[in-house]
């Protein structure tokens, strides 16, 4: 089928590109605008590392047809620290340890955002809930619940 | 697997009765797009390659959750993520609540919708499960046509359904429980992510500690859902005392037809139907009673 020209907002910022409508969100995002901090990886919607935020939503990305995407916000790992400043829940990942290898960060960190911008003071058992869709081949879940634990006590506070 | 979308036409009609003429038009090489868990995912492992991609995300007024005192209605496109937060379905449909909010991760259910889950017509459904045990209908809307069926008509066997070419089911409608009545969703599950090995959803109603209604589900023991009619019967008229219902769990049991498949065994299926039912009908007397 014929490709079309489509806007996408990611982070803010606007892009028209002409895309097919077979691409998925995935796709476009690191093959089309070069934003490669998404990941993919099972294709399925099993392992999480293609989260991305639709108007504020955690969605996967590889699963998403990228046309029913277009003209929304789009919130992706690199839309997360603000002039040059890490997002608290980058900073508590990183000082908690709470990164291996990195490759299902990005998803885990957008899957937090996600949580707690909807519930600012979860139980641990609303963390693990709240990161179920989201695998770590590293196994580092404890790390990764203590750290975000930490970034909402951090953000209650209104610190970052 | 990772590997790319074969290409499609793709259509994003404005209303019902565009999205339906198109579909009639391209029959069975044409798929319907929702939430696009099952469809995008089955596209890539080539399991289905469609011609036609029908999108009916920008229909309006699909996207509803409506509650009155006959019961709870809601639309084609509503997630099951919303169904899990909405209020009124926490209130008086825990059935379907308890469903909801077990099924796999955040991310798939909001973009998951209950009615895509139903159209996939998996035998491992929570959500069915939980609409046979509260008696929900279907509005399947044609070009033509428009009828309302009881959710057990709706599923003819793995991912087959009623649904003919041309036709969309567009509204859920589940009646409101009788007075003094309770219900239940339990399943059995590897991970959190995985399907069930086993799901079972129980609603009772009980009066003068007699039980006068009774309807039990269960998922992922035969082709599709399936009513089990002989425990159902059983448990009506009766004193409700643990003997009756551990009877009427393991007739249960007995009605279940389940496979040995990699995630479990008919033996051990069969007998987590006992154990199940058992536990959901404690459960749905403790809500009857409280």
């Amino acid at each position: 089928m014929a490709e079309q020209k489509v806007k996408f907002i990611v982070n803010g910022r606007s892009y028209e590109i002409p895309i097919e409508p077979h691409m998925t969100l995935v796709e476009v995002l690191r093959d089309k605008l070069d934003i490669t901090g998404t990941k993919i990886s099972c294709g399925a919607g099993e392992c999480g590392a293609c989260t991305v935020l639709i108007d504020g939503k955690a969605v996967l990305s590889c699963l998403t047809l990228a046309i029913t995407a277009r003209e929304k916000n789009i919130l992706t790992i690199e839309g997360l620290a603000e002039k040059g400043n890490l997002h608290p829940i980058q900073k508590a990942f990183i000082d908690g340890g709470a990164i291996q290898c990195g490759f299902c960060t990005p998803g885990m960190i957008l899957a937090t955002k996600a949580l707690l911008d909807k519930n600012p003071n979860p139980t641990h058992e609303e963390v693990k809930q709240g990161l179920a869709g989201n695998l770590c081949r590293c196994t580092g879940y404890v790390k990764i619940i203590d750290a975000v634990l930490a970034a909402a006590q951090k953000m209650r506070k209104g610190g970052s | 697997m990772t590997r790319p979308l074969k290409p499609f036409v793709y259509f994003e009609p404005s209303t019902i009765k565009e999205a339906v003429q198109i579909l009639d038009t391209y029959g069975t090489k044409a798929k319907v797009l929702a939430g696009g868990v099952d469809l995008v995912a089955r596209m890539r492992l080539r399991q289905i390659r469609p011609e036609y991609v029908v999108s009916i995300l920008n229909i309006p007024k699909l996207d509803y959750i409506q509650s009155d005192g006959a019961g709870l209605k809601f639309g084609a496109l509503v997630t099951i993520r919303s169904l899990e937060l909405s209020p009124k379905v926490q209130k008086n449909y825990a059935i379907l609540y308890e469903a909801a909010s077990q099924i796999a991760s955040v991310q798939v259910k909001n973009m998951g919708t209950a009615v895509g889950n139903l159209c996939v017509a998996t035998p491992a459904s929570d959500i069915a499960a939980a609409l046979y045990a509260l008696s929900a209908k279907l509005r399947i809307i044609s070009p033509v046509s428009e009828r309302v069926i009881p959710i057990e008509e709706f599923f003819i066997g793995v991912n087959q359904t009623v649904l003919k070419p041309g036709e969309i089911v567009t509204e859920v409608i589940v009646p409101s429980p009788a007075p003094q009545t309770g219900g239940a969703f339990f399943k059995l599950v590897r991970t959190t992510s995985d399907i069930a090995k086993v799901n079972v959803a129980v609603s009772l109603t009980v009066t003068d500690n007699t039980c006068r209604e009774a309807r039990v589900a269960l998922g992922s023991v035969a082709p599709t859902v399936i009513r089990a009619n002989q425990a159902e019967e059983a448990l009506k008229r009766s004193r409700l005392e643990p003997k009756a219902v551990e009877e009427a769990a393991q007739l249960a049991a007995q009605e279940a037809k389940p496979i040995t498949d990699l995630r479990s065994t008919v033996e051990y299926r069969s007998e987590m139907v006992r154990v199940l039912v058992r536990r959901a009908m404690e459960k749905a007397l403790t809500r009857v009673r409280t």
